[in-house]
């Protein structure tokens, strides 16, 4: 199933997308944890350590891939269970990447993840939703929201579940699946 | 009225064109310097621009919220929920982010339908 989570910073989305990825590993199948953070400071790294302790007893094997997530599919058997964490990331590195800001960056992101959503078959993508605050932000922050919710949206539309996580709890938005 | 909520981007406008089959010429856009409701359109896109106008010109919100209400009576209201973020540093942002909460809540209460938009997704609240 291919499935994407989205809701506010620490409620528990990739609790959740890490559960679900295990449970959609086949019985003798790989387990995937596609990373896509390039760390910027300490906080970062952190994060990134914090994260790694938490995955480390369930079996993933880590592909850092902070661009370009298609080219997994020639690298990786497609029947696996994949977990993209995640699509904030992804766009980021993709908009501001070599010292500019790439204001279309979104439509490459869409193309990359559209073909691995195309050949993946189980796996669970995450997002971050920035879009309900009274923040009023430079020009370059508003085009890279407004980017972040094309990206949702075109994942979205293609996953069978949609997930939104409220503070540990969730509302499914699209789809059936056993929590 | 019909209330369409959500967060920014979220699909709000799309979905409300498309449901109820309006175009966007049907659509008045919400100016934040517009302190004057505009509602010879069927749709308001914006509910909390106009929020921002009043609270630039130190209206009381809640007094033209209720002055404006029977015009709604038969509008597709669009807002932008902005009410999950950290408290806004900035006095103004601070009192429009409070005032547009209790107007939208205000709008929710004599809505006869009300639909929230996640990444494009519709959820009926009401």
């Amino acid at each position: 199933m291919r499935i994407f989570i989205s809701g506010g910073c620490k409620n528990g989305k990739s609790t959740l997308a890490r559960r679900l990825a295990v449970a959609q590993r086949a019985l003798s199948g790989e387990l995937y944890y596609i990373a896509t953070m390039v760390p910027t400071g300490d906080d970062d790294l952190r994060r990134i350590a914090r994260h790694r302790a938490e995955r480390a007893g369930d079996g993933f094997t880590t592909l850092e891939q902070p661009r370009d997530v298609s080219s997994l599919i020639d690298t990786c058997d497609s029947g696996a269970s994949f977990l993209l964490d995640s699509l904030t990331a992804l766009l980021q590195n993709e908009m501001f990447r070599d010292g500019e800001i790439h204001c279309d960056a979104h439509v490459r992101v869409i193309a990359e993840l559209t073909r691995l959503l195309d050949a993946a078959e189980n796996i669970v993508v995450v997002s971050d939703f920035i879009y309900a605050d009274a923040g009023i932000y430079d020009a370059a922050t508003e085009r890279y929201r407004e980017c972040l919710a094309l990206v949702d949206r075109a994942a979205a539309e293609r996953c069978d579940a949609v997930l939104e996580v409220c503070y540990s709890g969730i509302i499914v938005h699209k789809g059936e699946l056993d929590l | 009225m019909k209330l369409i909520i959500g967060g920014a981007y979220q699909g709000k406008l799309d979905y409300a064109l498309s449901h109820y089959g309006f175009t966007r010429n049907d659509v008045h856009f919400c100016a934040e310097d517009e302190t004057a409701l505009v509602t010879d359109k069927p749709v308001l896109y914006g509910f909390e621009r106009w929020v921002l106008a009043l609270v630039r010109s130190g209206r009381d919100v809640r007094v033209e919220v209720e002055a404006v209400l029977p015009r709604l009576s038969d509008k597709v209201v669009i807002a932008t929920d902005i009410s999950a973020g950290v408290v806004p540093i900035d006095p103004v942002i601070r009192a429009w982010r409070e005032d547009s909460g209790r107007a939208t809540v205000r709008l929710a209460g004599v809505a006869d339908e009300v639909v929230r938009l996640f990444v494009g997704l519709p959820t009926k609240l009401k």
